[in-house]
């Protein structure tokens, strides 16, 4: 645990990560036990600071709000992202989920891949829908920064986006996009020059408007990501 | 076993229930906790129809999400008052205050000094967490207090305390890491 992990820890418990640095630290923390470990415990640490707010009187028309509300379709209970629970282990199931996949998958399709080329990957990563934990594509990066991409399952797109494919190589620098497509299909993608991808690097899909992110960083919604693994 | 619901089932074991799908044990939870939770998020929000907006939210949150409680990770409470205090701030941070009037602002900014003060006087003299607190020096223990009690974001935080942003961004990063070496 760096100096730097103890004050983004703290920062992130007292609310005072937005943005894109709040989304990559808690890609962090679905990959680095230790790290959410010390999250929790600070958390928990704080609770006495939250206890000294004492109760309020409820008023009972809450309950009744709430009551009529359970039974809304899930479309409408569309919940935000960064609502989530502190022990949230989504992200834990799904490494495992990706991992298991990973190696159903290791044998046929790395198999195929060395009888067509001879260029190892240097990292590997199935990238999982957000929703459905169903693989949605898989990356295959190399050295010299390209990567090649297997759709496997994107939501189709409107006609005025693109998917934009972006990685995480470290969280001070943040998302870097490693390039934009229209027709899903396996292809090859040239990023920018970046270290060697490593374990555990993210990579994700959005939905961007034509020509790719205008902000260089993702704006639209997350189709599918995942976390890199070096294969065996 | 026959099961007889108890007026003060531990929040852990409501949760399981509620993953279920049963409402009597959301209604019980509620009861339980509604009040507390309030209490947080109205410290943040200053606004009781904003605070009890956020804990409808919990509370619906709770019943689509229960599943997702491991109790392993943490105990029931603070798995609440995280989503509490999360749903609290990205209604703030995403605007809430706006439609404060600019009078209400300022005299709210300036009433958050106190309570932080009052969170702070309102510790166990026992708890650690004073303990570590009154180890760091005053500026900085003010700063982390103002953003964590509530909910302020640096440049907030620096209006109230009259200082560069600069200045508490580092006093919020040194005061949190002295905060976690002297409760580990």
């Amino acid at each position: 645990m760096t100096p730097q992990d103890r004050e983004r820890i703290g920062e992130y418990v007292l609310g005072l990560l937005e943005g894109s640095d709040a989304q990559d630290f808690e890609a962090r923390l679905g990959s680095e036990p230790e790290l959410a470990a010390a999250v929790a415990k600070l958390r928990a640490q704080l609770q006495t600071l939250d206890d000294t707010a004492g109760e309020l009187p409820v008023d009972p028309a809450l309950w009744q709000r709430i009551a009529e509300r359970l039974d809304a379709p899930e479309d409408e209970q569309a919940q935000p992202a960064r609502l989530r629970p502190a022990n949230d282990n989504r992200w834990t199931r799904r490494l495992g989920m990706a991992a298991s996949i990973l190696a159903a998958l290791a044998v046929g399709y790395l198999t195929g891949t060395n009888l067509t080329t001879s260029r190892q990957p240097v990292m590997i990563a199935v990238l999982l829908t957000e929703n459905g934990s169903e693989p949605g594509a898989i990356v295959e990066a190399f050295a010299d920064d390209t990567i090649r991409l297997v759709p496997l399952d994107l939501t189709a797109r409107p006609a005025d986006r693109v998917y934009q494919v972006w990685t995480l190589p470290d969280p001070e620098t943040g998302p870097v996009s490693i390039g934009i497509f229209d027709d899903p299909a396996t292809l090859s993608l040239s990023g920018p020059d970046l270290p060697p991808p490593e374990p555990g690097q993210l990579y994700e899909i959005t939905l961007e408007p034509s020509g790719g992110s205008p902000t260089g960083r993702p704006t639209g919604p997350i189709l599918v990501k995942g976390f890199a693994k070096s294969p065996l | 076993m026959l099961h007889t619901m108890k007026p003060h089932t531990a929040p852990e074991d409501l949760i399981p229930q509620i993953a279920k799908g049963e409402r009597a044990a959301l209604a019980q939870l509620f009861e339980a906790e509604s009040g507390r939770l309030l209490a947080v998020a109205q410290r943040i929000l200053r606004r009781r129809d904003l605070a009890e907006e956020a804990i409808q939210e919990v509370f619906l949150s709770v019943w689509r999400n229960a599943g997702n409680y491991d109790r392993s990770k943490g105990t029931a409470r603070g798995w609440l008052t995280v989503m509490a205090r999360n749903r609290a701030l990205n209604m703030l941070r995403d605007g809430a205050r706006m439609d404060y009037k600019d009078g209400e602002t300022l005299a709210e900014l300036g009433d958050r000094s106190a309570d932080v003060r009052a969170a702070f006087d309102a510790l166990s003299a026992r708890d650690a967490l004073r303990h570590c607190l009154e180890a760091l020096d005053a500026s900085k223990r003010e700063a982390v207090l103002l953003c964590y009690v509530t909910g302020l974001n640096h440049g907030e935080a620096a209006a109230t305390m009259k200082v560069p942003l600069g200045t508490i961004k580092s006093w919020v990063r040194r005061g949190v890491v002295a905060l976690q070496e002297c409760l580990a």
